[in-house]
């Protein structure tokens, strides 16, 4: 049923990785650590991309920064230097098997887990950018993230 | 106007407020319930806890020498919770029973299948997850269809396991020893999360093939017996309607694609379809062997949830039957309505015979019987066949059923039983008499709702001399909700 709906949306989750974090002010710069939690395979990474407006978390503006933490237990991390201080939300999924890419079944829904900053829940595509966004302060910030 | 008429006129105002048409058919149903000493409603209330084995009690006849096994069921099972409620009959967690019939007694117990939607809503204390016509409530999480995957249509034995079987999700593997769940069944990992039809259909002593739908695609599945994957393929349907079943010959699939087509993307599920009769119902015939060749004919609009087992002659003539409506109406109106205590009486599904010949031409031929749940015996699968069992005495005083046939497709006639209003009868399970083969050679199981006694009830019938009545009933110390489907294992 439902599920052909589910994934419009999930779309954005095929990221463009290589980009990397900009300098910033250096007054002003803060650094996030994103930690990664609940993962039931302990293998491939989690990637991610971080977006620093809705328009960015929607796909109309290009992310602000991505990530790659591997996996090799329940838990993993990254962290992303530079950033301006304000609000962000991230979108990630593991790549269990390596190939780069959100695997999908061939009704398109995704075969590997995926997740959103804040434990956003996902609701037939993804969680609204309210729903995912937080606040990065200038300094040490960490957010942490359950994906299963 | 003067002072009195002028308060008159506002409290009719009020009253016509609050007193929709909804309300008042319940109370007035509900003092009708009342008046007769029968209440439907408990065929649909909470199970609240899993129920232990317990032993029924034989209340008419006595059991035939050679019965002996597991007659597995699944069907919702707890509706309400304190923060908010199903909306839809269909939407209630799934709850697997076992029916144990050994050395002439008969023992009943009740699981819930455990799965991501119970236990989110278990957490929220409230019904969140959406469904078939349940809203998401806060918090709700849809992911993929196995969030939302009630697993509670069928149950069916695989290999050493049996599944709980919904339609948008995986199959939820169980223990036939205690019900419990071991969990979803990934039949290969770039197909998880798969649309897996709750009916799946049986070569006899061979394949398993089953539908996954979603839009107008279809994923063919083929199982060994044993719940091995050996393929499954996508295939393009001629237009995107809800699929419920399908059916089989030996040598073909038959998908029927009726005119409840799913227009937009919404949920609850149910919101995303509409009724458009002028596009009439389409039935798509796909060769087991090469699903590349295809045939479409077609037929008036008509609905159905649930097909008999088809069949093809030597000329190429395809039969299959149908319990068809001439619309949507149960899973839109009154599938909505017995949550909140009240529906609507309706004409019952009608058992219908399509033919489907070789020249391009289909027809649908009603017979004028009340039927649902069709049966069949499964030994006979795919091939010629005289007889179709099936729920009946529809469309009356209760919802659902009040009796149990046997329809004869050589003869037209009818075996018929039926119980009165205070019994809501259920699936009747065929199975064969140890040592017999000629079809039907056998007895029917059959759980009903006794509304009188408040109980559940397990009847089993001479499949061939159904008017005759029970051969033996065995009442539960209590009522579970009624049942939908569930398939027999002897032992």
């Amino acid at each position: 049923m439902i599920l052909r709906n589910l994934l419009v949306g999930l779309a954005g989750l095929g990221l463009g990785l290589g980009l990397t974090t900009t300098a910033a002010a250096a007054a002003e710069t803060a650094d996030l650590t994103v930690t990664f939690r609940g993962m039931t395979a302990h293998q491939g990474a989690v990637l991610f991309v971080l977006a620093d407006s809705e328009a960015s978390y929607d796909d109309k503006a290009p992310p602000r920064a991505s990530g790659m933490a591997k996996v090799s237990g329940a838990e993993a991390s990254q962290t992303l230097t530079g950033l301006a201080p304000g609000r962000y939300a991230i979108k990630a999924f593991h790549d269990v098997d390596g190939d780069g890419k959100m695997g999908t079944n061939p009704f398109g829904m995704p075969t590997e887990p995926f997740a959103f900053s804040n434990d956003a829940p996902a609701m037939m595509g993804r969680a609204p950018w309210a729903a995912a966004a937080f606040e990065v302060k200038a300094g040490r910030n960490v957010h942490q993230i359950t994906i299963d | 106007m003067d002072r009195r008429e002028l308060l008159f006129g506002l409290a009719t105002t009020a009253a016509a407020s609050i007193v929709t048409p909804e309300v008042a058919r319940a109370a007035a149903q509900a003092d009708r319930a009342a008046a007769s000493g029968l209440d439907w409603r408990v065929a649909f209330a909470d199970l609240d806890a899993d129920m232990p084995r317990t032993p029924m009690r034989r209340v008419r006849g006595r059991p035939p020498a050679g019965l002996s096994g597991s007659l597995y069921r699944n069907g919702p099972g707890k509706f309400h919770r304190p923060g908010g409620s199903v909306a839809h009959w269909f939407d209630g967690d799934g709850l697997v029973r076992a029916f144990r019939i050994a050395d002439g007694q008969a023992t009943l117990e009740a699981r819930f299948v455990d799965t991501p939607k119970r236990r989110a809503d278990t957490a929220a204390n409230a019904v969140v997850t959406s469904g078939f016509g349940t809203p998401a409530g806060p918090g709700a999480r849809l992911r993929n269809g196995d969030d939302a995957n009630a697993a509670n249509i069928s149950v069916m034995r695989v290999g050493d396991e049996l599944w709980a079987l919904w339609e948008s999700g995986s199959p939820i593997a169980l223990d036939p020893a205690d019900l419990s769940t071991k969990g979803p069944r990934t039949l290969r990992p770039d197909l998880a999360h798969a649309p897996f039809l709750a009916h799946p259909r049986r070569e006899p002593g061979g394949d398993i093939w089953n539908l996954g739908v979603s839009g107008a695609r279809a994923m063919v599945w083929r199982l060994g017996a044993d719940g091995t994957l050996k393929s499954a393929q996508m295939v393009e349907l001629p237009m995107a309607s809800y699929v419920h079943d399908f059916t089989a010959t030996r040598r073909h699939l038959v998908l029927i694609l009726q005119p409840w087509v799913q227009s937009r993307m919404a949920q609850p599920f149910a919101d995303s379809f509409e009724w458009k009769a002028d596009l009439g119902t389409k039935v798509l015939v796909l060769d087991k062997d090469d699903l590349s060749a295809r045939r479409v004919y077609e037929l008036p609009s008509a609905f159905a949830f649930h097909y008999g087992a088809a069949w093809e002659e030597t000329d190429g003539t395809i039969r299959f039957d149908g319990c068809f409506s001439p619309d949507a109406s149960f899973a839109t109106e009154n599938g909505r309505r017995l949550m909140q205590g009240t529906w609507t009486p309706e004409p019952s599904p009608d058992l219908g015979l399509v033919t489907l010949r070789p020249d391009g031409r289909a027809r649908l031929e009603p017979t004028g019987v009340s039927a649902e749940f069709p049966r069949t015996d499964g030994r006979v699968s795919g091939g010629p066949r005289r007889w179709t069992v099936h729920a009946t005495g529809g469309g009356r005083d209760t919802p659902l059923f009040n009796g149990v046939a046997a329809h004869d497709w050589k003869d037209g006639r009818s075996d018929v039983f039926l119980f009165g209003a205070h019994q809501l009868t259920e699936e009747a399970v065929f199975v064969a008499r140890p040592g017999g083969t000629a079809e039907l050679d056998g007895w029917l199981l059959m759980p009903s709702v006794n509304t009188r006694a408040r109980a559940t009830e397990l009847h089993v019938f001479d499949a061939r001399r159904i008017a005759e009545g029970p051969l033996c009933t065995w009442r539960a110390d209590r009522v579970l909700p009624v049942s939908l489907h569930g398939g027999f294992v002897r032992g």
